[in-house]
């Protein structure tokens, strides 16, 4: 066994900054940051996000306040051959906002079928289980790309948030050790 | 617009293009290698798994049959190809490889036996580093030279698994991998973080960066990122290629002369390239009378089992992503009763909480609050085991063109059709039992199998082979319809193995380079 030794400061940099237009200039903020001033997205709708919120904040707690729907919402905004989302790893066909968009909307559809509400109005208990239903294909009347799938990828996309970062993996009580560190800028 | 003519024209900067630049170049040949994507130095090679993503993907595929290809993990996308962004675990092909045809009437021979391409395993370990006990390797294949450097250090969550094995009666060696356990030719010793799949850009890992692309640069050969090879174009007579027609990085079409033109892209691509170069000497694309291109599409199953074990830290977050331990007491042919083929065993990877590869991809049932205590404790005891199983090639499995989808050029795209077959699974199903055994007998507290046969690398689609009616091109890679065009990397394999691929086609590739500059004068003539 070897002995871990760090041997580079990282900076907290979390995913790092993003470049938001607030009030008509372009600010460089990271995705939570964006998150808790309400920065206005760039692709999806704000019914979409708050539906993606919740959807990332039930697979995985604290995704939303890690900033995940900004998170996407920028990857979404790029060019596909520069994108992050595991969805260029996972054979999607960009562009790849039809899947987010798809899934949201299937989601929706079968909330409001089984329950009279989207899926962040549910209560939290009711969106566990609906989640639930969704990764297993459990959802009668669902109408859209396949629910497991959908689930894999916003999984994804929320564990990328909370612990994909320099802050997330150093949570862990595990060291980040990189050579390169995340640059401030999180684009290509 | 046409520019200065090559002699030699490279399809793609991965570990087989970037190898025959090298060799080339070197040789006083002009060459010149046309890469899609983008030119990533190491500098780029930033060490996170989301921007490591940048570096896969590639031209876009349509994906269809039961088991599609796990195509956009495996693939590159930009200088180094799939190298780029590989773990460097370089276990060879067995003797046993290269004639399953002739000795079981199963799959296909290879234009070559072990015995003819070992030597150049054993330089390619010179030529770019490689670390690991060839005398240990050595139950299992015939002898050779020593590696230049020793094995990695293991880490506990590989070392962890090794009781199971004793306990099974399977012995196990450490791995060979294209790491440096020291510093080799003025690169350093790697030191262990587990970033290797988002890019090595120490120059530890032998990516291409840091071996025979930088060789072939300094012997002047040009590399053009950006660069969309879309035809191979061939003289009236349909019996020599001209050169290429490319896109450039403004989107503007050109025609590059050449000498000798390589195909070194990716198994998808190669064989689309040949069918979308279809003219009417070559109606059905080029090599291709035999309707061969594309067939015998392969890729591995991975058993894979992961493990909790009740210890205070494995040091999963340590290591490299290629394993410390492996065992080929699985790889005979015969070795599985109601299945055909090789299983190579090996443990374990550094892990990093998420990506494919991740702690949350383990357990992808749980969710929630679960999920984020399941990634805590997971962080601290979790470990990998798996086992690579082999596919016989099967004409259905294949590279075709799609088209009803066309690329920014107007081109048809590749379409990938694989479903495995009755063998495939049999060894995947064997792996996953014998893996559960392994983990229960190494005292791991909590223990569980993926569900679904994963699609891990590919090879195929070019076949190369001794004779033209069953074969794309011939042990050197030159195509059995056009003496200048020639093919290279793991679309040339006709059978895969149970092994990752690059170290063999490093080795094929040397073998092949080599050739091309001894017999130049016919060749280019």
């Amino acid at each position: 066994m070897i002995t871990m030794q760090r041997r580079d400061f990282v900076k907290r940099v979390g995913l790092g900054a993003l470049a938001f237009t607030v009030g008509g200039a372009e600010v460089m903020l990271t995705p939570s940051q964006a998150h808790a001033q309400g920065v206005p997205y760039k692709v999806l709708t704000a019914e979409e996000a708050k539906t993606l919120d919740a959807v990332c904040e039930t697979l995985l707690p604290g995704a939303q306040r890690a900033g995940v729907t900004h998170f996407v919402d920028h990857q979404l905004a790029v060019p596909p051959d520069q994108s992050f989302l595991m969805a260029r790893v996972a054979n999607v066909q960009p562009p790849f906002v039809n899947i987010y968009r798809g899934g949201i909307g299937a989601i929706n559809r079968s909330a409001q079928a089984m329950h009279g509400k989207r899926f962040e109005e549910l209560d939290a208990k009711a969106q566990y289980v609906f989640i639930d239903a969704m990764r297993q294909n459990k959802i009668e009347g669902w109408a859209g790309p396949p629910g497991p799938f959908i689930y894999f990828l916003m999984r994804h996309d929320a564990v990328d948030v909370v612990y994909g970062t320099v802050e997330g993996i150093e949570s862990l009580g595990t060291p980040y050790m990189a050579h390169i560190a995340p640059p401030t800028r999180w684009e290509a | 617009m046409s520019t200065e003519k090559v002699d030699l024209l490279i399809v793609g900067a991965g570990a087989s293009g970037a190898l025959y630049a090298a060799v080339l170049a070197k040789a006083g040949k002009k060459v010149l290698i046309l890469e899609q994507g983008p030119d990533w130095k190491l500098g780029d090679m930033v060490s996170n798994e989301i921007w490591g993503r940048r570096l896969k993907g590639g031209a876009p595929v349509t994906l269809e049959g039961r088991d599609k290809m796990g195509y956009g993990y495996n693939s590159g996308y930009g200088s180094g190809g799939s190298a780029a962004h590989y773990f460097a675990m370089f276990p060879r092909m067995l003797p046993s490889d290269f004639n399953m045809k002739s000795a079981h009437g199963r799959g296909l021979d290879w234009p070559m036996s072990y015995a003819e391409l070992a030597p150049y395993y054993d330089r390619v370990a010179q030529d770019i580093g490689i670390s690991g006990d060839a005398k240990a390797e050595e139950r299992w294949r015939p002898p050779g030279q020593a590696y230049p450097m020793p094995p990695l250090p293991s880490f506990r969550h590989g070392d962890v698994w090794l009781k199971g094995f004793d306990a099974l009666g399977m012995k196990t060696a450490r791995a060979t991998v294209g790491i440096n356990s020291r510093e080799f030719k003025g690169r350093p010793a790697c030191v262990y973080d587990g970033w290797c799949n988002a890019g090595c850009p120490t120059g530890a890992l032998a990516n291409p960066q840091s071996t025979y692309l930088k060789e072939a640069r300094a012997a002047g050969a040009v590399l053009k990122n950006g660069c969309t090879v879309t035809r191979i174009l061939t003289n009236a007579k349909g019996d020599r290629a001209t050169g290429v027609e490319y896109y450039d990085e403004k989107k503007q079409k050109q025609v590059q002369e050449a000498s000798v033109v390589l195909i070194a892209a990716f198994v998808s691509q190669a064989p689309r390239l040949l069918l979308n170069s279809a003219n009417d000497k070559h109606p059905n694309g080029l090599s291709n009378r035999n309707g061969l291109v594309g067939r015998y599409l392969m890729a591995h199953t991975g058993s894979t089992i992961w493990g909790m074990f009740d210890e205070p830290d494995v040091q999963n977050y340590m290591g490299t992503l290629a394993p410390m331990h492996w065992s080929y007491d699985r790889y005979g042919k015969t070795t599985r009763k109601n299945a055909f083929g090789s299983t190579l065993w090996h443990c374990s990877p550094a892990i990093k909480p998420n990506d494919i590869g991740g702690i949350a991809n383990s357990r992808n049932d749980l969710f929630g609050q679960p999920l984020a205590d399941f990634i805590k404790k997971a962080s601290k005891q979790l470990a990998r085991l798996q086992a690579f199983c082999e596919e016989l090639p099967n004409a259905d499995n294949r590279v075709d063109l799609d088209t009803s989808r066309k690329d920014e050029f107007g081109l048809p795209m590749a379409r990938m059709t694989h479903t495995y077959d009755a063998d495939a699974m049999g060894l995947w199903q064997a792996g996953v039992d014998e893996g559960l055994e392994i983990a229960k007998a190494a005292g791991a507290k909590d223990y569980w199998a993926i569900r679904g046969a994963p699609t891990i690398h590919m090879a195929g689609g070019t076949a190369m082979g001794k004779s033209a009616a069953d074969s794309v091109c011939d042990g050197y890679g030159r195509t059995h319809e056009i003496g200048n065009l020639f093919l290279s990397g793991a679309s040339v394999f006709p059978t895969e193995g149970a092994v990752n691929p690059t170290y063999t086609i490093y080795a094929v590739s040397l073998r092949g380079a080599e050739h091309m500059v001894k017999n130049w004068a016919s060749i280019a003539a």
